[in-house]
Parts: structure tokens; C-alpha cells; sequence
């Protein structure tokens, strides 16, 4: 096999989505959430996948995302069913005694940890097998009960550990997603082991760990503090310590993600095809620093948007003739529930405005660059994948939702 | 009548060059698909069971409701796309009517998610009156007893109150007490209330779940007779007698429950659910507020007193004070002139009645925590204020 054909052996992967187009997806599902309470947010995300899938092009086919939104409405009724329960006994506990309750409540994020894992699994259920490649669908086996239960026993000896011993967990959690994920009729494999995700972790975590430990004990040996206002801020050695904090913790955790992602990504087999992924430490570190950027530059258009506002109720106030003073501007707001509006509307445009912010910059950017720096060896062998009987056990993935897990 | 597309049967993971002919000629007409380059005939395809896809630009897919859901034609290029149109023109009818089903299906869930809203705004205070009387009464004096203690420690910042007149049998201590246990005489309440006049430059009252009720000496400087006192102190046993504090906590937790179902995060970490939470429970306060006026109204025309005043007292303080003039931007009250008129018309007592505190008491009372205050404390406003 001379050079030029093992060049074309190898599948690859591209993404033709831009960034323009899932800003339109997204600001159109912000207006269309008003006038339906909210519920339009299964239908934007519905759209934001078919943008994901659709644009993701494996070795000359997309990907094909299959669900609904009327699935996802429907798993989100299937949720309260398991929180109505857990909301009541929130409630029961909260009316004990203090001895019983501080137990109460960690006995509760006891089951919302579990529940999260249970919930993790079943979301990424829904996503393979509604995943469609060359007309064969994706889908995740396993239990996702035996997954929760195992990501929970594992939590557990974190504890004890400070977190020494995730290498492992995290090398078991990937086997069991992988090993249970199947194309057609065709079943994954992984070899990654704990030493893959440990060599990125341990040197994340020490380096981090050595850092706050430095500007601790440095804060705390000089005495390297000023008065700020009423508070009492670090001085500015001190403040420089924390800052470094912040971007060993930035650039550790784009270290870890692509590490990990290249390294684990790389064990997965397919039968005879195999995956390589190749994503640099820089490349997500960049995304960090745009995105740092981006933040600033939302923060002064909504501070001079605020600005703007009170500049016109100012105005407002001062119609009339007579000198605006604080009593007229505040008998515009003297309705109590008018008030409430205002800070809702203001807290969602916020909130609206970072999260869009950070799908188009940390979102569509990770995606990229898994999309880009993946290959696949022997792309042909799958052409022999058949398809299996349909799974429509699913309703969606309701309880993800409810729990604000899972990502896209 | 052709295009070019790839095509996927669905069955296996290969993609196969087709051209596609349509065949008008039979019954039912069928989109026949041809490998592109050996002509042999891959599969007949049902034209009226074709469908559109949602994809990405410039590409069309097709697939059929009688093969398996995996089977695609997919054709890209403009004059193709044109083509294929052309040759299956319902194809954008079926993507229509999907689109119009989408939209009947939000309509109707908004529809029946505003239901629900507009039920439960209506239905709360219903609602929290009922599953009040659930709760047992020993469970109702517990909450209050670890409110008391949180609120102790967050007003005076672990201090502790500092109580204006320690001796229960002071002569205005026993009037305190007579007066709320005649409030409470014949009533058939699980609740002692007990009333306790601490020191604070807060001009304010208030009542905790289970009966505990806190009268701050300012408020008692800043009364001008012994009927606006007591007025506002029978405001504060109806919020006991009604079970208020309850109420609100039960009608707090069910509004999170539906801002939280508006909102998608049941986990109720948002803050816009605190906030729509507030929205909703300020209107089942203001409700709550009439509640403990009509029982001071009705308090007033047993003990022979007149209620109106507790309303120009309650005026005064929040008029007197900068920082509870904004907070009445956020005001559970009922509007004062509004709740004047109603007090006013229930003021129907015999004016020749004995007053709910003597001359000699009222003095007292009002001698319990003379100025000056100590210095100011971090106001607090919460739940069950007033």
C-alpha cells in the first residue's frame, strides 16, 4: 500500500456549521420563549442539535439528529414525577428539628448526586439513539442504574482521598459509557486506562493545589492585606498570587480536557476502525481567553444599557416641568409587582445574554475542535454496520433537564 | 424527470451514487432508484410516503414512511435540489404540515402551562389554607421556635434581643398578656401567642409561626395612642390565629415548585426562581395582610378599641424611615388608603366600652424601653414583617 492511499484510508471529520447561523437559532428560541413561557426551550434545543449533528460531517456524511421536542417536553413530565417526591420530603424535612435536618438535607443531595448520574446516562442515551450516521442509528445499552450506582460508590471514595483517587473512577465511568455504546449492530470499545486520564490529572491538580497553597501562605506569612471600602482585600502582591490562581486554573483545566479528550478519544475502536483525536492545549486555552474578552465587552453593553434606561426613566420622572427627584422616580416603581417584572426581565436578558455567550464561544468552539481533530483509521470496514430493531422505550431525557446535567 | 442524490437504505451503513426516476405510470406512483453507474434498480420508493427532512443548507433529505427510518436520499446542488422538488412536490407540503403540527403543539402546551399559572394564582391562598390545617400544630410551633433563633441571630448579629421588661408581672407585661390572651379568648386556637417587647431602633412587629410575637420598642414610640398599639398588635395575633407564617411557607415551596417548572431547573438554583417566587407569594400576602386586618377589625369591636389607627401608624413609621420607603417598593401590604377604608368600616365598637388599655398601662408600656436607643442595627426585613 504505497503512502497517498493510506491518506485516503483515513476518515475524517469536519464541521461546516457557523457561528452566525446558531446565533440565529438561539436568539430566535429566546424571543419565541416569551409569548410560551419558557416551554419553547425544548424546540430551540431541538434546533441547536440538528445545527450540531447536521454540520458534523464524518468521512463525507453528516450526522443526523432524530429526536423532537415533544420528546424532550414529555421526559420533562416524566421528571416531575421523580421530583414531586423529593420536593415534598424537602419540604417534611424542613419543618424538623435542626439535628435532623442538617442530616435530612445531605441525605437529599445524597439522592440529587445519585439521581445526576442516573440522569447523565440516560440524557446520553437519548442523544446516541437518536443519532443517525449513513441511515444507521447510535445507541447506549448498559443500565443506567448500575452506572449511578457506580459513579456514586466511586464520589463516595473521593471523599476520603481529596479527589487522589478520579484517575481510576474516571478511567471505570469511561468504560462503562463506551463499552455500552454501540453503532447498529456493531459494539464500541475502549482501552484507555487510569494512567491516560492520571497523567493529565495528577499534574492539574498538584499545580493548582501548590498554587493556593503559595498564595496562602503568602498572604497569610506578610500580612499582605488592605482595606477596600468595608472589606478586606489582598494587596496587591497578594492580588497578583490570586490572579495567577485564576489562569493556573484556566489554563490547567483546558490542559486537562484536551489531554484527557486526545488520549481516551485515541483507545476507541470500532471494530476494525479507529479513532484519533489530536486537540492542542492552546487551541481550548484560546477559547478561554476570547471568551474572557467577550464577557468584558457584554458587561459594558448591558452596564451603558442599564445606564441608557435609568437615563430615560430619569427623563421620564422629569417630564412634567419640575426638578426629577428621587421620590418621583421611585413612586414610578411604587407598585410592588411592576418592580418584581423589572428585575426579572433584567435578570433573564442577563442570564440570557451570558449563556448565549458562552454556546457560541466554549460550546460550538469544543465541538469544533473535537469535530477537527478527529480521524478515523479504516473508515471502510464500516460499511458492513447493519442496523437493529428501533428504540422507542425512551420518552427523553426529562430528568437531564430537571437537573441541569449533560451538555448540547 | 430525474435527480442524483446518495442514498442509504437504511439497513446497511453504505452510501450508494443513485440517480432517481420517477414512474408516473404506476399505481401508486414510485420514485425508482437506480445505481448511478450499473443502472440496476435498488429499490421503489412510495412518491406520496416520501418526506423532507430538517438538514443543514443546501442539501435536501428525503426519507419514505414504508421503509426502515434510516433509508435516505440525500441531494445536494442547487438544479438538483430544483429536480427533486420538481419530481416529488409534496415534499414541502408534508414539511408544512409538520411545522403547523410543531406550532398546535406549543400552543396548546402554553396554553395549558398558563392554565396551571393562572389556577395556582388564584388557587393559593385556597390551597395553603387547606394543607395548613394538615400540618400539625406541634410541627407549626417547632418551625417557629428555629425561625425565632435565626432571626435572633441575624438581627442582632448573635447578640441576642435585648428585652424590654424581663419581669413578666410588671403592670405592662400583664397587660400585653391580657390583651392577647382576650384576642385569643373563645377562638378555639392550638396557639398560646406570647408577646415580648424588645429593644430596637426597627419601628416593627412581627409574628412567627406557632405564636411567638416580637413588638419592637420604636414602633411603641412612635404610636400616639393606646388604640394605634393595640390595632397593630391584633394585626400581629390574627397573622398567629390564621396561621400565616405557615401558609406563606407552604405557598413559598409550591410556587418554586411552578417557577421552577416555567423555568426548566427544578433544582430551584435560580435566581429568577427566588424572584417569580416572590412575585407570586406577594400577592398571597397582601391577601394574608387583609386576613389579619379584618381580625384585628373584629379583635377591635370585642375589646372595645378602634383598628383604624394601626393603619396611620404603620403609615407614619414607613414614611419616617428612608430605608423602608424603598422597601416598599416590594411592599406585601394592601394599599393604605384602601385598607383604612375597610378598618374604618368595621369600626364599630361602643366607644363607651372599657379601653383595651388603661391610662396607667398604656403609660407603662410605653415606659418600658425609653430612648434613647442603642445604636442602629442592620435593618431586616423578612416573610411575616408587620
Amino acid at each position: 500500500m504505497t503512502e497517498s492511499t493510506a491518506e485516503v484510508a483515513r476518515g475524517r471529520v469536519e464541521f461546516t456549521g457557523g457561528r452566525g447561523e446558531l446565533l440565529g437559532i438561539i436568539l430566535r428560541g429566546y424571543l419565541l420563549m416569551i409569548p410560551t413561557i419558557g416551554l419553547y426551550r425544548f424546540w430551540q434545543g431541538t434546533w441547536k442539535r440538528r445545527f450540531y449533528w447536521q454540520n458534523t460531517v464524518i468521512h463525507g456524511e453528516p450526522l443526523e439528529y432524530t429526536g423532537t421536542a415533544s420528546q424532550l417536553l414529555l421526559g420533562f413530565f416524566f421528571a416531575l414525577a421523580f421530583f414531586l417526591p423529593i420536593y415534598i420530603g424537602l419540604f417534611v424535612l424542613s419543618m424538623q428539628e435542626t439535628d435532623y435536618l442538617l442530616l435530612g438535607y445531605v441525605v437529599v443531595a445524597a439522592v440529587l448526586w445519585f439521581l445526576a448520574g442516573y440522569a447523565i446516562y440516560r440524557a446520553r442515551d437519548f442523544r446516541l439513539s437518536r443519532t443517525l450516521w449513513r441511515g444507521i442509528r447510535f445507541d447506549q445499552r448498559g443500565n443506567a442504574l448500575a452506572y449511578a450506582l457506580r459513579r456514586f460508590l466511586w464520589s463516595l471514595a473521593m471523599i476520603p482521598t481529596l479527589g487522589l483517587i478520579y484517575p481510576w473512577m474516571g478511567a471505570s465511568l469511561w468504560r462503562y459509557r463506551w463499552r455500552n455504546s454501540w453503532y447498529g449492530d456493531r459494539r464500541f470499545d475502549i482501552g484507555g486506562n487510569w494512567r491516560l486520564i492520571a497523567g493529565a490529572y495528577y499534574p492539574a491538580y498538584f499545580l493548582n493545589a501548590l498554587a493556593i497553597v503559595a498564595t496562602a501562605a503568602w498572604i497569610g506569612t506578610t500580612k499582605d492585606l488592605v482595606a477596600f471600602g468595608e472589606l478586606t482585600i489582598p494587596g496587591p502582591i497578594g492580588l497578583a498570587f490570586c490572579v495567577g490562581c485564576v489562569l493556573i486554573l484556566a489554563f490547567s483545566i483546558a490542559f486537562y480536557r484536551t489531554r484527557v479528550a486526545s488520549r481516551m478519544l485515541s483507545t476507541v475502536s470500532l471494530g476494525e476502525a479507529k479513532l484519533t483525536m489530536k486537540i492542542g492545549t492552546g487551541a481550548l486555552f484560546g477559547q478561554f481567553v476570547i471568551y474572557l474578552f467577550a464577557l468584558i465587552g457584554l458587561l459594558i453593553v448591558l452596564a451603558l444599557a442599564a445606564l441608557i434606561a435609568i437615563g430615560s426613566i430619569y427623563a421620564a420622572a422629569a417630564a412634567g416641568g419640575q426638578t426629577p427627584d428621587t421620590e418621583a422616580v421611585v413612586s414610578m416603581f411604587s407598585s410592588g409587582t411592576a418592580n418584581v417584572v423589572v428585575l426579572i426581565v433584567i435578570y433573564l436578558i442577563v442570564l440570557g445574554a451570558f449563556g448565549m455567550l458562552a454556546e457560541l464561544i466554549l460550546g460550538l468552539g469544543w465541538w469544533k475542535l473535537l469535530a477537527r481533530g478527529a480521524t478515523i483509521e479504516k473508515p471502510e470496514s464500516l460499511n458492513t454496520v447493519a442496523a437493529t430493531a428501533e428504540d422507542r422505550a425512551l420518552v427523553g431525557q426529562g430528568l437531564a433537564d430537571a437537573l441541569n446535567v449533560g451538555a448540547y | 424527470m430525474e435527480f442524483t442524490a446518495r442514498y442509504q437504505d437504511g439497513k446497511f451503513a453504505t452510501v450508494r451514487d443513485v440517480v432517481c426516476v420517477i414512474d408516473l405510470a404506476s399505481d401508486p406512483v414510485v420514485l425508482a432508484i437506480l445505481d448511478a453507474e450499473t443502472r440496476e434498480i435498488l429499490d421503489r420508493w412510495p412518491a406520496e410516503a416520501s418526506y423532507l427532512l430538517h438538514t443543514r443548507m443546501m442539501e435536501l433529505r428525503i426519507a419514505n414512511r414504508e421503509r426502515p427510518t434510516g433509508a435516505r436520499l440525500a441531494v445536494t446542488g442547487l438544479a438538483n435540489m430544483k429536480a427533486a422538488l420538481n419530481v416529488l412536490p409534496k415534499l414541502s407540503g408534508h414539511q408544512r404540515a409538520d411545522t403547523a403540527r410543531q406550532a398546535r403543539i406549543i400552543v396548546l402546551a402554553t396554553a395549558a402551562l398558563l392554565s396551571v399559572i393562572v389556577a395556582y394564582l388564584y388557587g393559593i391562598p385556597l390551597l395553603a389554607d387547606r394543607l395548613v390545617g394538615v400540618v400539625p400544630a406541634e410541627w407549626e410551633k417547632k418551625i417557629g421556635a428555629t425561625a425565632d433563633a435565626q432571626i435572633e441571630a441575624s438581627l442582632t448579629e448573635g447578640k441576642g434581643y435585648v428585652v424590654c421588661d424581663t419581669n413578666p408581672n410588671s403592670v405592662a407585661n400583664k397587660a400585653i398578656t391580657r390583651f392577647a390572651t382576650e384576642a385569643f379568648a373563645g377562638l378555639n386556637s392550638p396557639f398560646a401567642p406570647t408577646v415580648t417587647v424588645i429593644r430596637s431602633p426597627i419601628p416593627n412587629a412581627f409574628a412567627l409561626p406557632g405564636g411567638t410575637t416580637y413588638y419592637l420598642s420604636s414602633l411603641i414610640q412612635a404610636s400616639r395612642s393606646p388604640d394605634e398599639f393595640a390595632g397593630v398588635l391584633a394585626h400581629e395575633l390574627g397573622h398567629v390565629y390564621y396561621r400565616h407564617g405557615m401558609q406563606t411557607l407552604i405557598a413559598t415551596s409550591t410556587t418554586g415548585l411552578l417557577v421552577g417548572f416555567v423555568l426548566g431547573d427544578m433544582t430551584g438554583l435560580s435566581v429568577a426562581a427566588a424572584i417569580g417566587a416572590s412575585l407570586i407569594d406577594n400577592r398571597f400576602s397582601r391577601e394574608a395582610e387583609r386576613q389579619a386586618d379584618d381580625f384585628a377589625a373584629k379583635t377591635a369591636q370585642r375589646l372595645g378599641f378602634s383598628a383604624a389607627g394601626l393603619v396611620d401608624l404603620l403609615d407614619r413609621v414607613a414614611k419616617d424611615d428612608a430605608f423602608s420607603r424603598a422597601l416598599a417598593l416590594f411592599s406585601s401590604h394592601p394599599l393604605t388608603d384602601e385598607r383604612r377604608a375597610f378598618l374604618k368600616a368595621l369600626d364599630t365598637h361602643d366607644p363607651t366600652a372599657r379601653p383595651a388599655f388603661s391610662t396607667e398601662e398604656w403609660q407603662a408600656i410605653q415606659d418600658m424601653c425609653p430612648p434613647p436607643a442603642p445604636p442602629p442595627l442592620p435593618p431586616i426585613v423578612h416573610a411575616a414583617a408587620n
